[in-house]
């Protein structure tokens, strides 16, 4: 059955088949609860006070006022509260792992002392209601030592930069080592010198925010010593895990319900301070709490994308191969390193003489953490861009020089389990008319108006994994799949109703699924590095089959009989590797006068396997185009670099895109099996943002002839490179 | 959000009273229309009133009226009912056009005109609190800050660019203001109406304590006027102008007999170029004539440190709205 080359799927009965969301309804309807909606008897409301400075220690807290407020219940602080917010930022940036957590230096707690950014929290307030809550912050004083502050990860690494922790700003690393993160495959040097050509260049991305819909918030609730926490995650499972760890108390006395969520982008992951802060202000108070994110308190308070500096040096022989690839990387990791600050993207090159060496480094800017493939698409602008120049500069056409040097095995070594990869390019460039696009002069047009073609791909990590589903059948016929999952706007939930309906081979109608409560669902593996569908949809998949083989054992449950499968699988991949493929071709239109990039065709090329629903896998391409659009050209978390205030936090200010910006977003999907995975599914959700923002900028490249070298490309920029 | 009280007006001279009062009895008011951008303010606490005065309970001023052959818009005219009005869209197309762009359909619905014409800067630094000028302070942190948006005319010592795009049309259209405070009303035009920092660096205009704009009168036009508004913008909905053009000409075939050419986002105030005016009054607008307008229309222009962008820009704004309504 497996094999390596090419098959298409074969076509199924409910999969594949355009399908609405099952709860479509409830959410346009309004009936749907989302976390904010949830009110319990009794209810408290916190708030947050953050830290106006970008950099200081806290001399003292007086709260003393605020508790004397009528209605104020509680005031927590790093005075009385010491609980240590294990996923917002260890060493290594390494998640989920508690040994970790145990050794490192870098501790962050719920409230630190210094601050190291401004939006940190300082102290948390419960009160009988919102006003309540947020008066009694004006009635907390604190009195700082303003710090000296360093903001870009460079000027960080520099002698005689203010430390931001004892041992330097350099991230330590799993062992509690200052180092980069370094990976080697041949020689570079040596690389270099055997190139007939080498280039060197500088490319930076900017802090882009997940900016979505749904602001944090969050509920908790103690009842005897179990703590309930209602919380949008995106892994109810690692979030239980996370509370409970870092509240010290077992993971079955925490429950996280997460019913229905406005969207995450990697903003959702793991557990939260926000979530912790609550449960301690409800452990504190005895009464439900309820905390609530303006949406300024989301931008600055919880994570975006890290904004990195690349120094990219490349070889290559006059005909266009690669020889060498060098990458000396910073990644501004903020405060605290809630993530790993990696630069992903060289190892689509198919390349003997690889380096790169990235420093995760503190600074007083707001937090970096997940954000929708969270390496890559800083990584794959640096790269993509480079390369892009190094076949301009070989008088090659960029997308033979992508033929020629693409990936065609992982890091060169190991099989993919198929590879689609070169289809992917040349059927997007023969569907996007690349040869009648692009011009082989970038910036030929006459203007003012001039337009040209760009393009970029991807290879994106699909692999197997855990999870686990339970299917139940009554004596009516129905079916209700149990599964840990959320959904945070993939379609998760249909899916997997799907799936059920695809394998028990009954209507989807007849299909339940209970999702988003610990308490009732088994775990699964949350809704982060796009593999909800691969690894919990496997999970249902043999979960049916189980189901399947207790009522040809058994037969059809009677009265009030149920039968019940279920399945914890974890599959794996025998020696290769599985990865999602794509191109993605833009043209874009110069105002050369106006400074004004419209974009007027833009067409993604997508192998994600089999495509369980077409409705929702086509709606996750165009969000990740776009959102690769809006961090190309618009979004920009600006900071005054005399006082480390952050300036354009918010959806104003940060100038991200609206419906009247997005361009049509043309896909083709490219269903190939592997044999892999749920009926051949990889994934999708991330891979559509990694190629976009390369790609737009290449067709910047292309019709002005100007290199835009740092993010986000905006009318200064473009107006400034022509002046 | 500080608490406060609500007090619906009757009529504008209540209104105005009843602010007097508050302030006398040494509380902050602020008078409301449809609310979109105080309430931002009040929420930030960059404004922090112990009295709204709700000028929506107010009758007869949410319309466009004929007054003589020009017309009277009232103050509380929501931006979306202005830039749908047949009169407003046929005879002051320039008027029509800078509401519809203005932030977003929900905005459009409630803000007023009045409300846009008199809307607090959107400055980063002042809507993030900072105290500058605007706020009571006596710094502008733009001036060696981040000012990719500022002012490239009539900074000083503040130099935020004026927000409203209605303002920029209405000057453009020689519009007259109907001023109400306690102690009576008064009309004042457009161009007296909006005051620079040097003037007074914490207010853009002349509004006194307690006194509120309530009406604007735009005269008839003259036969063979056209206009038009062109406002450049970093997305396409929910956003000020980094740079806007109003442009009014009163055509006599192919010659322009008179124009008026006011900008907007470039300065403190709207920013009126009387000399391209001159520069283009009896004559016919061509190619040349356009480019010159436009270089003319920089002189004079002192860019910060982060918006020299803006003279392009500018120029370009002007050269092409002048060509696109001349051949209209």
């Amino acid at each position: 059955m497996r094999q390596d080359k090419n098959t298409s799927v074969t076509p199924l009965k409910t999969l594949g088949h355009p399908t609405p969301r099952i709860d479509a309804l409830e959410r346009v309807t309004g009936k749907a609860t989302y976390t904010n909606d949830v009110q319990l008897p009794g209810m408290l409301y916190a708030r947050i006070l953050r830290s106006p400075h970008a950099h200081a220690r806290i001399r003292r807290i007086d709260a003393s006022k605020a508790l004397a407020l009528s209605g104020v219940k509680t005031v927590l602080t790093h005075e009385n509260c010491q609980v240590v917010f294990g996923a917002g930022g260890i060493a290594g940036g390494q998640q989920y792992n508690d040994d970790i957590k145990k050794i490192t230096k870098q501790r962050r707690y719920v409230f630190n002392n210094p601050v190291r950014f401004v939006g940190e929290p300082v102290a948390a307030v419960a009160a009988v209601n919102r006003h309540v809550a947020e008066e009694a912050l004006r009635l907390i004083q604190v009195d700082y030592e303003v710090l000296n502050f360093v903001l870009e990860p460079e000027d960080a690494l520099k002698q005689g930069a203010v430390a931001i922790w004892p041992e330097g700003n350099l991230s330590l690393d799993t062992r509690n080592e200052a180092k980069p993160m370094t990976t080697r495959r041949g020689d570079v040097q040596e690389g270099l010198q055997a190139s007939d050509l080498v280039f060197e260049d500088r490319y930076s991305t900017a802090f882009v925010h997940n900016a979505q819909m749904e602001p944090r918030s969050c509920l908790a609730h103690w009842e005897g010593d179990k703590l309930t926490l209602y919380t949008p995650s995106q892994g109810i499972s690692n979030c239980r895990q996370d509370t409970a760890r870092d509240l010290g108390i077992p993971q079955e006395k925490v429950q996280i319900i997460c019913q229905y969520m406005g969207g995450g982008f990697g903003n959702k992951n793991q557990n939260q301070d926000a979530d912790l802060i609550t449960a301690m202000l409800a452990k504190e108070t005895g009464a439900p709490v309820k905390l609530e994110y303006t949406r300024k308190d989301d931008f600055i308070g919880v994570h975006g994308r890290w904004p990195t500096v690349q120094y990219y040096k490349v070889g290559v022989t006059r005909e266009g191969l690669l020889k060498a690839i060098q990458l000396r990387g910073y990644s501004g990791m903020g405060g605290y390193r809630k993530n790993t600050g990696a630069i992903g993207g060289i190892d689509i090159y198919q390349c003997p003489h690889i380096e790169s060496v990235i420093y995760p480094v503190y600074t007083n800017k707001t937090v970096s953490g997940n954000f929708r493939g969270p390496e890559y698409p800083q990584g794959f602008y640096g790269i993509e861009s480079m390369m892009d120049d190094v076949a301009y500069k070989l008088k090659m056409d960029p997308v033979d020089f992508i033929l020629k040097n693409m990936t065609r095995k992982s890091r060169d070594e190991v099989p993919y389990t198929n590879y689609s990869l070169e289809e992917c390019i040349r059927r997007g460039a023969e569907a996007f008319e690349w040869k009648k696009r692009w011009r082989p002069q970038p910036g030929s047009d006459r203007g003012p108006v001039k337009r040209g073609a760009g393009v970029s791909f991807m290879a994106f990590r699909s692999a197997l994994g855990r999870s686990n589903a339970v299917i139940r059948l009554d004596s009516k016929g129905k079916y209700t799949v149990f599964v840990g999952v959320t959904d945070i706007g993939a379609g998760a939930k249909t899916t997997m109703a799907m799936i059920a309906a695809e394998t028990l081979a009954v209507p989807l109608s007849r299909v339940e699924v209970v999702w988003g409560d610990t308490d009732r669902c088994p775990y699964s593996v949350g809704e982060s590095g796009s593999r909800t569908t691969i690894q919990t949809g496997y999970a249902v998949i043999q979960a049916a089959e189980a189901l399947k083989r207790q009522i040809s054992e058994k037969g059809l449950p009677a009265g009030e009989n149920v039968l019940v499968g279920s399945a914890s699988p974890n599959p794996t991949l025998e020696g290769k590797v599985r990865a999602a493929f794509g191109a993605h071709f833009v043209e874009a239109e110069v105002d050369t006068e106006l400074g004004h990039v419209r974009i007027t065709k833009y067409l993604a090329v997508h192998d994600s396997g089999r495509i369980m629903n077409p409705l929702a896998a086509r709606s996750q391409i165009k969000g990740g185009a776009i959102m690769g659009i809006g961090m190309a050209l618009h979004e920009d978390l600006i900071y005054d670099r005399r006082n480390g205030q952050p300036l354009t936090a918010g959806f104003y200010g940060d100038r991200i895109m609206t419906h009247r910006d997005a361009p049509e977003i043309e896909v083709i999907f490219i269903e190939s099996d592997d044999g892999y995975g749920p009926y051949g599914a990889k994934s999708i959700g991330e891979s559509s943002k990694v190629p976009a923002v390369a790609a737009v900028a290449n067709a910047i490249f292309n019709a002005i002839g100007r290199r835009m070298k740092d993010l986000p490309i905006t009318r200064d920029k473009i107006l400034g490179a022509l002046a | 959000m500080k608490t406060f009280a609500n007090s619906n007006a009757r009529d504008f001279q209540h209104a105005v009273s009843v602010a007097q009062q508050a302030r006398q009895d040494g509380h902050a008011a602020s008078f409301v229309g449809g609310g979109s951008d105080l309430l931002a303010l009040v929420k930030e606490r960059i404004l922090t009133p112990d009295v709204l005065v709700n000028l929506k309970t107010i009758k007869g001023l949410d319309q466009v009226r004929a007054a003589g052959n020009g017309v009277n818009i009232g103050g509380l005219i929501t931006l979306d009912t202005l830039s749908r009005n047949d009169v407003v869209r046929r005879q002051y197309t320039v008027l029509a056009e800078a509401a519809e762009t203005v932030a977003t359909p929900q905005i459009r619905n409630v803000g007023t005109l009045a409300g846009n014409v008199c809307q607090r800067p959107w400055c980063w630094y002042f809507r993030n609190g900072f105290p500058c000028y605007k706020n009571g302070g006596n710094t502008c942190f733009s001036f060696a800050g981040e000012n990719q948006f500022h002012a490239i005319f009539g900074g000083g010592p503040s130099y935020i660019v004026h927000p409203s795009d209605t303002a920029v049309a209405l000057l453009a259209l020689d519009a007259k203001f109907r001023l109400v405070s306690p102690s009576g009303e008064r009309t004042l035009s457009a161009s007296e109406f909006f005051a620079l920092p040097q003037q007074n660096p914490a207010r853009e205009n002349v509004l006194a304590n307690d006194e509120a704009l309530a009406e604007v009168t735009i005269p008839a036009p003259r036969a063979g006027t056209r206009s038009t508004y062109h406002k450049i913008m970093d997305r396409e909905a929910w956003t000020h102008a980094v740079v806007s053009a109003a442009i009014v000409l009163e055509m006599d075939k192919q010659v322009c007999r008179s124009a008026r050419v006011v900008l907007g986002g470039v300065a403190p105030i709207p920013w009126r170029l009387p000399k391209v005016e001159q520069m283009l009054a009896g004559q016919r607008i061509d190619e040349t004539l356009a480019a010159t307008a436009a270089e003319a229309a920089l002189e004079g222009a002192k860019p910060l440190a982060k918006n020299a962008y803006k003279i392009p820009l500018t120029k370009g704004v002007v050269r092409r709205t002048l060509l696109d309504l001349a051949k209209a």
